[in-house]
């Protein structure tokens, strides 16, 4: 049943040129430079420290790594990080 | 933009200290719990701003954690006006300071007369004391610059005219005082002669030779009383001095219409008071116009200052006043009876007190284009007589 709507989904996102954030609950992640990180649709925080930002999505989570992070604001689906991002990662779990 | 609405309603920083302090932040999202800037400041302990109304819901929330809180800052504005309540002193001081200022820039300091003599200066202070234009007066609770003008000049009965000017916190007081002619003393010898053409009524002379008697008919200029007195070889010369009283005929025209309409007040009255802001009159006190169905409408403006500058809001005291249109037509017996008393109330104007109307007459009297056009002779007894200086010739 959820492998037919992931089919289901990826072709409507190739076919009717939607957004895949919407049609596929992707995150949608927007950088400007090193200083800030932009998350919408994630699914809470993990973990958190000075250097390291673990978010939940809906598959998997995503790391970033970095120094002196401060979120700036946070709200149930939308997350913003300040600080000095070094690497963004897709981890499974 | 959310920052500033939260400076406003107030926020914390809280320092939390425990290992979990990231399942903290997701219970604060799924509670609907605001946080914001969150900085980790070691492996167990995060700063947090939170606002103040969320406070108490975050704290359940963290004693279900078994996290421990520290309060390291309390920002915005209801923290800025409690540390400001402890400097109250210099709140109230500063509010005091300007309510001061307010009230003295309001208050009259000086009151300046010009143009008058001391005598004069001095009752028109003493009037103005009585109307209440003192130094320390408050200028919004006086009557306006025209209302002390028309009060002043009605009691002040030996001058012309007073202008009143108010200029910031002084008030000018202008006078233009009436010249009262001394009363030339009587000096030389003279004779009196007539200043019209008169029938003589009666004679009285007090000095000198009375050239004329009883039902003569005098010219204008022509001698009455001589000052030549004593033998006609040895004339004396004196200042001749009498009242001749002569009969005079005055012509009057007066013009009465039989139709006029004219606006009278009706009595009734209705005050409405705004409190003008910026050039927009709000209404305070007094909502109506009374309903009337003609009216007239006068605005008195009082402008308040804070020291020399006009304050942007005065209070305008309006009055509307009901009139009402009237319609007056006479008959003719009316008009000729209305055009007699007028004109005798204009021959009054021209005559001297001490005149006496003997007898009236209506000469001629005539109705065209709803007028009355009325001629009125009047037989009037006053006294003809003036001073004529006689040249003294040299040598003699």
């Amino acid at each position: 049943m959820g492998k037919l709507r992931q089919q289901v989904n990826k072709w409507m996102m190739q076919n009717l040129e939607l957004p895949a954030d919407v049609v596929m609950d992707l995150p949608r992640i927007t950088m400007i430079g090193q200083l800030h990180i932009y998350i919408e649709n994630h699914r809470g925080v993990k973990a958190f420290s000075n250097e390291q930002l673990t978010l939940k999505l809906k598959q998997g989570t995503l790391v970033i790594k970095g120094s002196e992070f401060v979120i700036k604001t946070i709200l149930p689906e939308e997350i913003l990080l300040e600080g000095t991002i070094s690497s963004v990662d897709f981890g499974k779990e | 933009m959310k920052t500033n609405w939260n400076h406003i309603k107030g926020y914390v920083r809280l320092e939390i200290i425990g290992q979990d302090s990231s399942s903290f932040i997701n219970t604060c999202l799924q509670s609907d719990i605001q946080i914001w800037d969150i900085q980790p400041l070691d492996h167990n302990r995060v700063l947090v701003s939170i606002s103040i109304s969320d406070l108490r819901k975050a704290k359940a929330i963290l004693k279900e954690n078994k996290l421990k809180i520290r309060i390291k800052e309390k920002k915005g504005t209801p923290f800025l006006l409690k540390k400001m309540w402890k400097r109250n002193g210099f709140i109230l001081g500063m509010a005091a300071f300007i309510f001061v200022l307010f009230l003295l820039s309001n208050m009259i300091w000086n009151i300046n007369v010009t143009g008058a003599n001391p005598k004069t200066e001095y009752e028109l202070r003493k009037a103005a004391v009585e109307i209440g234009v003192t130094k320390g007066k408050f200028i919004f609770l006086l009557p306006n610059v025209r209302e002390i003008q028309r009060q002043l000049t009605e009691k002040m009965d030996n001058v012309t005219w007073i202008g009143v000017t108010q200029h910031g916190t002084s008030y000018r007081l202008e006078v233009v005082e009436k010249e009262i002619p001394e009363a030339k003393p009587i000096t030389g010898p003279r004779h009196l002669v007539a200043t019209k053409e008169a029938v003589i009524h009666s004679v009285f002379v007090e000095k000198g030779q009375p050239i004329v008697g009883v039902n003569d008919y005098v010219k204008k200029g022509s001698l009455l009383v001589s000052g030549l007195i004593g033998k006609e070889k040895k004339p004396q010369l004196v200042s001749a001095k009498g009242k001749i009283w002569g009969e005079v005929w005055y012509q009057t025209e007066v013009e009465v219409p039989l139709n006029t309409s004219f606006q009278t007040y009706t009595g009734k009255y209705k005050n409405r008071h705004y409190v003008s802001l910026f050039g927009l009159n709000l209404p305070v006190y007094g909502f109506s116009d009374g309903e009337f169905k003609d009216k007239t409408e006068t605005l008195n403006e009082t402008p308040l200052y804070l020291a020399k500058w006009k304050m942007p809001f005065s209070y305008i005291k309006k009055e509307v006043r009901e009139t009402d249109g009237v319609k007056r037509s006479y008959t003719k017996a009316e008009a000729i009876e209305v055009g007699k008393k007028m004109a005798k109330k204009e021959l009054g104007k021209k005559l001297p007190e001490d005149a006496k109307i003997k007898g009236e007459k209506v000469w001629q009297q005539n109705v065209s284009n709803g007028k009355v056009k009325l001629t009125m002779l009047y037989q009037v007894i006053e006294n003809i007589a003036s001073e004529q200086p006689i040249p003294i010739q040299q040598g003699e």
